[in-house]
């Protein structure tokens, strides 16, 4: 399914070791890797300059704003002083604790259920023996799917008067719920509409992961007689492990980030019982114009997003190594 | 292949055709329900107990969301986005990419991870300073407000994935190349890149859709009218009008047809991309 010349997951570990240099004129050949070293540096240069100007300082100035008093002037913000206040004004506030709550619990389960279903989905899809190239790119529609638009048609689905989902509802006979009107149910909806466009890039993902699975396992696993259940748990699943792993550490962290989804379908309501951590911090700097404290939730989400990155690929890598 | 051979009706009517079919229906009820609605009348949109098939099947919400409302403006600012950043993000990480997977660069790996967290990094936590510093220098509300925020940020992800094509492809060409006489900017042109052009498709197909999807920045930087971009109009589509979701999900359906069909035509680069290491989020 993949194109051979691309070796799978690359990302997570480390870049291969550097070939020795082969032994020649010892100066000629210095002279020429430092003028590919520099011109490695000459060409990356236009990239890395964008992406440090564009990334590096707001990223930089963002946490100078979480530390500081900030006021907006007409020109811009005005930054004074060095103070831990924003950070313990969102510590103690309600609003805050719930989002970092709702987001961990959102990603928990949403993640769980789409790795699940996933998995599942690539299951059944790798034993197709027609059209599986068809399917594959019917999976990558919900992907590359505007969120925001998904997350209008869920709205309309959900509407009480005239959405297709109470309409299902009365006929089976529980009634015509308003969906969005309460923190269970909003949630839950919420979650199925995250559901529906992301399932797909995790069954991609692990359905890649299978099919490139060696073969012979499988093989002497047959001789042996062994069930479905136990080829699954003892072959198939230790090897695929990685590609799993890798799937949800891509879902753990925009899931983490999730802005659209709530913002178009709930808008983070009722109450602020669908508010996520990107969504809290968005209102309070540009609703509420706190820079100071809509900062400190933005650089601690990042903080968090980051740690859990490094401790995710430390695990990760401390197991590829006791597995190799 | 583990295929059991399978005779008679047993061919068709199996667990893994049954399964196939639920997951199917799973991921194209959702897709009917846009289209379905796109196609009623405007008064059969709201109708209720809400009508299963259009009937009769009418473009009235086509011609209402190109005449009545701007959404041909957004789809023409989400292209110019989209293109240009698309453009950029090949051009440099081409130079980029070739740099970390092939020349003895100082310092690369150091680079590659920092790359790494910044295509993880949390939008939020950067859109207010993006915000005051597009400000003071009088870009908001305009095409380089997004396209060079979107090169940047998606430029690390395309750097990797070219970069890891960059890496497969054998050093005798290029040596040959170079005894001949040709400077590294030919070289990359003439003979790394014809190489790489599957990586290149994968780079652009990401990057294309991730413009293409981006909704943060576009909502803090973009929200005058004129150059809104397909989420951002979507999504503030409602606060102004009374919501007509036939001519929403009109403008939907030709937005998610280009994209839809760009993802299905170069599906094998696509599910390489994925499988080479990652998407940003």
């Amino acid at each position: 399914m993949s194109t051979p010349s691309v070796p799978p997951q690359p990302v997570l570990l480390p870049p291969a070791p550097e070939r020795p240099a082969p032994p020649r004129d010892r100066r000629r050949g210095d002279v020429f890797r430092r003028q590919q070293a520099r011109l490695g540096w000459g060409l990356s240069a236009p990239a890395l300059v964008v992406i440090a100007a564009v990334t590096i300082f707001p990223i930089c100035y963002a946490i100078a704003m979480s530390v500081s008093n900030v006021s907006a002037t007409g020109s811009g913000f005005s930054l004074s002083g060095l103070t831990g206040n924003n950070y313990s004004i969102i510590v103690h506030n309600a609003q805050w604790q719930y989002a970092l709550f709702f987001t961990v619990f959102y990603t928990v389960v949403t993640v769980a259920v789409e790795v699940l279903l996933g998995t599942c989905i690539a299951l059944v899809l790798e034993r197709l023996s027609a059209g599986r190239g068809w399917m594959m790119a019917l999976l990558l529609v919900p992907w590359s799917m505007i969120t925001v638009i998904n997350a209008e048609l869920w709205y309309y689905a959900y509407n009480p008067v005239y959405g297709i989902i109470d309409n299902i509802f009365s006929h089976i006979g529980l009634g015509a719920p308003v969906i969005l009107g309460t923190r269970t149910s909003a949630i839950i909806a919420l979650m199925v509409a995250d559901i529906w466009k992301t399932t797909p890039f995790v069954a991609i993902i692990v359905l890649a992961g299978l099919v490139m699975l060696p073969r012979d396992l499988y093989e002497a696993a047959e001789v042996d007689g062994a069930g479905g259940w136990k080829v699954f748990w003892r072959i198939t699943f230790p090897q695929l492990r990685p590609t799993i792993a890798l799937a949800v550490l891509f879902r753990v962290l925009q899931a983490f980030g999730l802005f659209d989804l709530p913002f178009v379908l709930t808008s983070g309501g009722p109450g602020y019982s669908t508010q996520s951590l990107a969504i809290l911090a968005y209102n309070a700097m540009f609703r509420d114009l706190d820079f100071g404290p809509g900062a400190a939730v933005a650089t601690s989400t990042a903080l968090l997003v980051v740690i859990g990155c490094i401790v995710f690929l430390k695990v990760f890598r401390a197991q590829a190594g006791t597995e190799a | 292949m583990r295929n059991r051979s399978r005779r008679g009706w047993r061919r068709v009517f199996n667990g893994v055709n049954l399964a196939t079919v639920l997951v199917f229906l799973f991921i194209v009820i959702p897709l009917y329900w846009m289209v379905a609605t796109a196609f009623k009348t405007p008064a059969n949109v709201d109708a209720s107990p809400p009508q299963y098939f259009p009937s009769p099947l009418s473009v009235a919400n086509f011609h209402d969301a190109f005449v009545h409302y701007t959404f041909g403006r957004y789809i023409v600012n989400s292209v110019i986005v989209a293109v240009v950043a698309t453009a950029l993000v090949l051009a440099l990480g081409t130079l980029a990419g070739y740099a970390m997977g092939r020349t003895p660069m100082r310092g690369k790996f150091t680079v590659l991870v920092i790359l790494l967290m910044i295509s993880v990094f949390p939008e939020i936590a950067v859109v207010v300073p993006l915000y005051a510093l597009l400000r003071d220098i009088g870009w908001l509300n305009s095409y380089q407000a997004l396209i060079i925020p979107y090169t940047a940020f998606f430029l690390p992800f395309a750097i990797w994935i070219l970069r890891n094509y960059f890496l497969a492809i054998p050093h005798e060409m290029e040596e040959s190349a170079r005894i001949d006489g040709a400077n590294p900017l030919r070289t990359i042109w003439s003979i790394i890149l014809p190489q790489a052009l599957p990586g290149l498709f994968t780079a652009g197909i990401f990057t294309f859709t991730a413009c293409w999807t981006e909704f943060l920045m576009a909502l803090s930087f973009d929200i005058n009218n004129n150059y809104r971009t397909i989420p951002v109009g979507t999504a503030l589509f409602g606060g102004q009008f009374i919501t007509s979701y036939g001519d929403l999900f009109a403008a939907s359906v030709v937005a998610v047809v280009p994209i839809a069909a760009l993802v299905f035509i170069f599906r094998r680069s696509v599910v390489s991309g994925l499988t080479a290491g990652a998407v940003k989020g």
